[in-house]
């Protein structure tokens, strides 16, 4: 949908060249407005597109901008006025005024105001805050651990990596997969009934940007640690520290990493 | 004696280069295998895994060599291309997913391996049957199909609007060749026919059949146009999910009296999809209620909810089963603010509604207030009603109140006012009650307020003006000359 701006801004060009060789003002005053709002709207395909209010804006000063130009002189004035004139007065333009000044001009009028009063009910949107800051720390099971600064005590217990990755691929698949996905990407058989949705661990987005003793938190303490900014009420992301122990959680954590090639940020 | 030992060292070298390499290259099937899939079909491919006490349905066993989605007639073994079709599509409604971050070689090494778990099935290759061109879809097809449907008996399993509930279906010895037991397809629900929605699919199924399934292939009882009929009718069945944050709920003179009045039909409906309950013991890892519908309508005093979800097997708590229950839950206080109670029974400083309906006492509701999944409480005053109805494998629970109850802390729905509401579904057959069943999230709902006068008047109005100044603007012109 996007594409058709170029298009449009193509459009108005090429009417303002062949109105400038037909020596026409109108229509070269027609065709640099839409040049200007085909360029304006196109500015959407490389970046964030203009809000409405900036684009009736700019388009608003572009109307005028071309209005002082085109009366400086007064015969070029004068002609940009005559075709409207000749619509509006000419005897051989009758079928011409009747369908643009009668019939089109009030049902696009018409149809503005309608734009303007209609009710517009939307439901209220609220934001989130998608990686909250991490807490200091947090009791676990009525046990205190300092989150900030922990590291996965299984990393350096390289004679038992092969056996935690294992256990914690089998807690992954036991807790984990419904919503977080059997290929780690967030689209498990029940994720389409959460929202938030799941967040994928797959790709360099979420856990590859985290610390691992933010993960360990997020598991650990899931919907009931989030902030207010984060809509706590919303997750469906449980408290596993109620179903898995420390331990368990290191393993799984081991897992997510390894099963999908991302390191931990320290 | 130097070219001896040369002779056997070098053939000892070239055996275990050859070994080494044949095994690398069957290695690769396997490893990816055991990454990839072992966790639900076993590393033995007998589907003894970490995930077969979570999944419903199982995940398949290899072992055995039989396969439900084929392209090959009953009793021949499917073709590669069968299988990697499961793995790149998946089998929509269980819990295998389309594997798309393989490559075509990773695949085939999958595939490859996947056949070793049964090597005598596949020792001769299956050769797939034909699949033409589809008919087009008329009114005529549709009829012919329908006919067919009863004729051909499927009716019997599949129930008489597809949603699986026929009589035959449910069956005490209803099993599939694993042992475990099986249920007929709901046709209604595309998002979870595992072997394709596609009117192709539905030809393929009713042609060679369900491998290891009561779904026998119907390729020598019917004729082939037949079985495009057949496939034409059923596919018309399907529903397509409208899915959204929220639904409008428009005013009319009465609300319906009954639950299969045809004036719900035409009502503007919206569809949540459901998740399972998670969050506390007992979890549902398995809800099989996929999708509730929910529309709605008020009068001058009252506002009423549909709530309809498919039930293959309703269970009113007299079968030794648990009974089907549905709740719709709200805020306590419905405030203009984003916070709001926990989606799951709320929490102590955000209480919830709860209107519980089972179908053990169907005319009934109970209002609950809830402050978190385990304090829960009838409230002393109940204000809302309920009509419910099981029709043909589809549930309709429709709950009544008043716009305004005077109930004290009780919610006041206002037109173009938005009220969260989530919806928890119990499937009985399914073994759920309490707190384990399917959930929604939040969503909101709104009485959609009468159009205003100024959408009447202002829009006419201006047309008028614009019309009346050109005419003006003309005339003064064309004088002028």
């Amino acid at each position: 949908m996007m594409k058709i701006y170029p298009i449009i801004a193509a459009i108005g060009l090429l009417i303002t060249v062949v109105s400038v060789l037909k020596k026409s003002p109108f229509f070269n005053f027609l065709g640099l407005l839409t040049l200007i709002y085909g360029l304006l709207k196109s500015v959407g395909l490389v970046t964030a597109p203009f809000p409405a209010q900036v684009m009736t804006m700019y388009m608003a000063m572009s109307v005028f901008s071309l209005f002082i130009y085109f009366s400086i002189q007064e015969s070029t004035f004068e002609a940009l006025l005559e075709p409207v004139r000749a619509v509006l007065a000419d005897d051989n333009k009758l079928i011409l005024r009747v369908l643009i000044v009668f019939i089109a001009l009030p049902l696009f009028a018409g149809y503005l105001t309608f734009d303007k009063v209609k009710p517009n009910y939307e439901p209220p949107v609220s934001a989130r805050i998608v990686h909250p800051e991490p807490v200091s720390s947090i009791e676990f099971r009525g046990k205190p651990i300092t989150i900030i600064g922990l590291e996965n005590p299984l990393r350096k217990d390289a004679a038992n990596m092969a056996g935690n990755l294992e256990a914690g691929k089998k807690i992954y698949y036991q807790n984990c997969f419904y919503c977080h996905g059997d290929d780690l990407d967030g689209r498990g058989h029940l994720a389409l009934g959460f929202n938030p949705v799941p967040p994928p661990f797959r790709g360099t987005d979420t856990i590859a940007q985290l610390p691992e003793s933010f993960v360990f938190w997020r598991i650990a303490k899931g919907w009931r640690g989030l902030p207010a900014g984060s809509t706590p009420w919303n997750s469906a992301m449980p408290s596993f520290e109620d179903f898995l122990t420390e331990d368990e959680i290191w393993k799984v954590t081991l897992f997510i990493y390894e099963a999908t090639g991302n390191k931990p940020r320290s | 004696m130097k070219k001896i030992l040369l002779t056997i060292l070098l053939t000892v070298v070239l055996c275990s280069a050859w070994y080494l390499s044949a095994s690398a290259e069957d290695s690769q099937g396997k490893k990816l295998y055991n990454g990839w899939c072992a966790q639900c079909h076993g590393y033995d491919g007998d589907a003894k895994s970490y995930t077969d006490k979570f999944s419903v349905p199982k995940p398949r066993d290899f072992t055995m060599g039989t396969y439900k989605f084929r392209s090959t007639p009953s009793g021949d073994p499917p073709t590669d291309a069968d299988i990697t079709k499961i793995v790149r599509n998946g089998n929509p409604g269980t819990s295998m997913p389309p594997w798309t971050r393989f490559t075509d070689d990773e695949v085939k090494a999958i595939v490859a391996h996947v056949k070793t778990f049964a090597p005598d099935i596949f020792k001769d290759a299956g050769k797939p049957i034909t699949i033409g061109t589809p008919p087009k879809a008329s009114a005529a097809l549709i009829a012919k199909g329908k006919e067919l449907f009863n004729k051909a008996k499927c009716v019997e399993c599949h129930g008489k609007a597809g949603r699986g509930n026929g009589e035959k279906g449910w069956q005490e010895n209803f099993k599939n060749d694993w042992g475990d037991p099986i249920t007929p397809a709901n046709y209604t629900h595309p998002w979870e026919l595992r072997n394709g929605s596609t009117v192709e699919d539905i030809y393929r199924t009713i042609s060679v059949g369900l491998g290891g399934t009561p779904m026998t292939s119907y390729m020598d009882s019917l004729k082939d146009e037949d079985r495009w009929a057949l496939a034409v009718f059923i596919k018309s069945l399907q529903e397509q999910r409208k899915l959204g944050v929220a639904i409008k709920i428009k005013k009319t003179v009465a609300i319906p009296a009954k639950v299969d009045d045809p004036a719900w039909d035409s009502v503007e409906y919206m569809d949540l999809p459901m998740g399972g309950q998670l969050m506390f013991e007992p979890r549902d890892f398995t809800p099989l209620i996929t999708n509730v519908r929910v529309r709605g309508l008020y009068s001058d005093k009252e506002f009423a909810i549909m709530v309809e979800w498919s039930d293959k097997k309703p269970n009113n708590g007299a079968d030794g089963k648990p009974a089907d229950t549905v709740w719709i839950q709200f805020p306590q206080k419905v405030t203009e603010e984003a916070e709001k109670p926990y989606f799951f029974m709320g929490d102590k400083k955000h209480p919830v509604y709860l209107w519980n309906w089972k179908a053990s006492d169907a005319g009934k509701v109970t209002e609950q207030l809830a402050k978190g999944y385990d304090n829960v409480a009838d409230l002393p005053k109940q204000d809302v009603t309920v009509i419910a109805g099981y029709n043909d494998g589809l549930y309709r629970v429709v709950y009544k109140r008043a716009l305004k109850t005077g109930t004290k802390d009780d919610f006041e729905v206002l037109p173009g006012k938005f009220v969260p509401f989530s919806i928890v579904a119990f499937d009985g057959q399914n073994g759920e009650s309490g707190i384990k069943g399917a959930v929604s999230s939040w969503y909101y709902l709104m009485l959609e307020p009468a159009t205003p006068l100024r959408v009447y008047v202002f829009p006419p109005l201006v047309a008028l003006c614009v019309f009346v100044g050109g005419l003006s603007l003309s005339r003064s012109l064309r004088s002028k000359k």
